[in-house]
């Protein structure tokens, strides 16, 4: 509904909105975002939060260029190798997490030095710039109208999270044991296991939208990953998403891409200062979850004994 | 390191063994003692790492970092965290910066009204996190990139270079050839925090609030108010390190701390959670956070002058603060046995 008023307000005051070019644009960053989102979503609905996905994201990104550039390996097999990397770094911050017990933030902030230190030490913060030409295509064209390739995946992505979530026992056990971790282990859930699975799932998604970047930026940037955070964040708390764990909204995490995708497009159309951007994206944010907030005290008062959130 | 604060206070009033047993069991011995091996082994395997040049360095990033640490470390005790640190720091930089050149005000004016920009910033935070009941995590979240961009967008992303010299003769001033003067701002707040936590009605109310909120409520504290000082103070000592890395550059530089000031995180929380803080609040060891980020700054400076790239150190940083984690699970599971 937002999304649609949105639409109508920014292309009546600013025609250009509606060109095919600035379509692809805006589809190019959302499905990429979409998956920066899912990434973080996936965590928030176990009831924990994810500060590595940006680092992840670049790590699993420059492994990606640099496996083609360095060793000449095929593009696919070299998002294969990157996805694996990304899985193992999510896996890593599960069982870490797991095994000590520490709030996923001290872990994952740990983590996050880790792999961007790591970034960095191999690419010396110098690009991997021989990306191929395939590669580059499939991250800049379009298949139909102003559709870009690049949201083929994407869209997979959210209809697989979207069934998981909704229909796999996984899903389910996910959302259990971020709503409510200890009943979840008295009814027979291996929490241990689903919160390491969760990672396992996030570290995928933030390779897979590493990946998409350097197809996008024909260019394996090491500073990829680095602005994730607050758009992690954004997307999933815009869509409802309840930082204690336990309800998540895949489509509503898309709707909240989108959301932050037009109003950020809106503001450059407008020529609005890019600087402000950043203010608004954390006043969404605030925005959202006094929303949030604010619902909840509303359905408690209309529901009296029921429990909200 | 994290949740000891129990054990600690069941131990009580023992004999002498057993209070000197505490001393060597406490993080902060454990934490000297890791200090002290770590600047043995870099003194043996790089030959300038005790040169009074090199020990004035090491002078200046321990006042940093350990700044850094305690701004983190007095919204902690609530049971919250504050991200906006970075961010809040370089404001307060760049707001004493722009009196300073363009307002004309002198340095000392511009410093006192710059700091309590930091402490404003900081009210904001305490306030939205206490009128939304949300966790700090997000509420500083969303803040953070505000208060940055909010910066950028004024002071269009450029520098003030144009400082009076106190800040840079500040900065280079040593005592005794070795002793970095930045020290004395940084151990002046250790001893206020201490003084607070220890001796002060309103730092005991703070821990108590932080341990138990909803029983402190009970037993007539006003943990809303208490909360939102925790961070009011976390603004003003995360301006006091803006301003001492300002006298370090010599300059005020949006960039200081990083893209949305995320470069402080990771030291943020390494000093207060080295040093034994506890996540879920209630707990506070100043001593401790200092060890934790004197540590962390001879590991990084050490680990630099041996040269070890300085991208690994980042990695070596990460990895401490997971080895800091492991070696409290380890610790715990032999107490218990």
């Amino acid at each position: 509904m937002v999304c649609i008023i949105a639409t109508i307000i920014i292309s009546l005051k600013s025609p250009a909105f509606f060109s095919a070019l600035n379509g692809q644009v805006l589809l190019e960053a959302i499905s990429i975002n979409i998956l920066i989102a899912l990434s973080q979503m996936v965590i928030i609905g176990v009831g924990q939060m994810n500060l590595s996905v940006g680092a992840i994201g670049g790590f699993a990104a420059i492994s990606f260029a640099g496996m083609m550039e360095v060793w000449g390996i095929s593009a696919p097999v070299a998002a294969g190798l990157a996805i694996a990397i990304g899985v193992l770094a999510g896996s890593l911050n599960g069982i870490f997490i797991v095994w000590t017990g520490v709030s996923a933030f001290v872990v994952t902030l740990a983590t996050l030095a880790i792999f961007k230190g790591l970034n960095l030490a191999i690419t010396e913060a110098q690009p991997f710039y021989n990306i191929p030409a395939e590669v580059g295509a499939f991250g800049n064209t379009t298949f139909f109208g102003p559709l870009p390739w690049i949201l083929i995946p994407a869209l997979t992505i959210v209809v697989c999270v979207n069934f998981m979530f909704n229909r796999m026992p996984l899903g389910r056990k996910l959302l259990a044991v971020g709503a409510n971790s200890h009943a979840a282990k008295l009814s027979g859930i291996n929490v241990s296991h689903v919160i390491i699975v969760a990672h396992c799932i996030s570290g995928f998604l933030a390779a897979t939208a590493g990946i998409a970047l350097v197809a996008r930026l024909q260019l394996g940037q090491p500073t990829i990953g680095d602005d994730w955070l607050i758009m992690s964040f954004a997307a999933p708390v815009i869509g409802g998403a309840i930082l204690a764990g336990g309800h998540v909204s895949t489509v509503a995490t898309v709707f909240g891409v989108i959301i932050v995708a037009l109003i950020t497009q809106g503001l450059v159309l407008f020529k609005v200062d890019p600087y402000l951007v950043q203010v608004v994206l954390g006043a969404l944010i605030l925005a959202a979850v006094g929303f949030n907030r604010w619902k909840d005290i509303q359905t408690a008062k209309t529901k009296p004994g029921m429990h909200s959130g | 390191m994290f949740a000891t604060s129990e054990k600690y206070r069941e131990f009580g009033r023992e004999g002498a063994t057993d209070w000197l047993k505490r001393i060597a069991l406490s993080n902060e011995f454990g934490l000297f003692a890791l200090i002290v091996v770590a600047v043995l082994v870099f003194s043996s395997l790089a030959s300038g790492f005790l040169s009074n040049f090199n020990l004035y360095l090491l002078g200046r990033i321990i006042a940093v970092n350990t700044m850094i640490g305690f701004s983190m470390m007095v919204v902690l005790v609530t049971g919250g965290l504050n991200l906006a640190v970075g961010a809040i720091g370089v404001c307060v930089a760049m707001t004493c910066g722009w009196l300073i050149e363009d307002i004309g005000l002198p340095w000392y004016i511009a410093i006192a009204l710059a700091i309590v920009v930091g402490a404003g910033l900081g009210a904001i935070n305490g306030l939205l996190v206490v009128w939304s009941g949300l966790h700090s995590f997000i509420i500083t979240l969303a803040t953070m990139s505000i208060f940055f961009g909010g910066m950028i967008f004024l002071t269009r992303a450029e520098s003030f270079r144009e400082m009076p010299g106190v800040f840079t003769d500040f900065s280079r001033l040593k005592f005794f050839g070795s002793v970095s003067a930045m020290l004395i701002p940084t151990c002046i707040v250790a001893v206020l925090l201490g003084i607070l936590y220890r001796l002060t009605r309103t730092g005991k109310e703070m821990l108590a609030a932080g341990a138990q909120p909803a029983a402190a409520e009970q037993s007539g504290l006003r943990v809303k108010k208490l909360f939102v000082l925790c961070h009011v103070l976390s603004g003003a000592v995360a301006g006091c390190a803006g301003l001492m890395l300002l006298a370090r550059n010599g300059a005020a530089i949006p960039a200081m701390a990083g893209n949305l000031g995320q470069d402080w995180l990771l030291i943020a929380f390494l000093g207060p959670v080295l040093g034994g803080a506890v996540l879920l609040g209630g707990y506070v060891s100043v001593l401790g956070a200092f060890l934790g980020a004197t540590l962390v700054s001879v590991l990084s400076n050490g680990l630099l002058l041996i040269q070890v790239g300085e991208f690994w150190v980042q990695a070596c940083l990460g990895l401490m603060l997971l080895l800091a984690v492991v070696l409290d699970k380890v610790r715990r599971l032999f107490v218990e046995n």
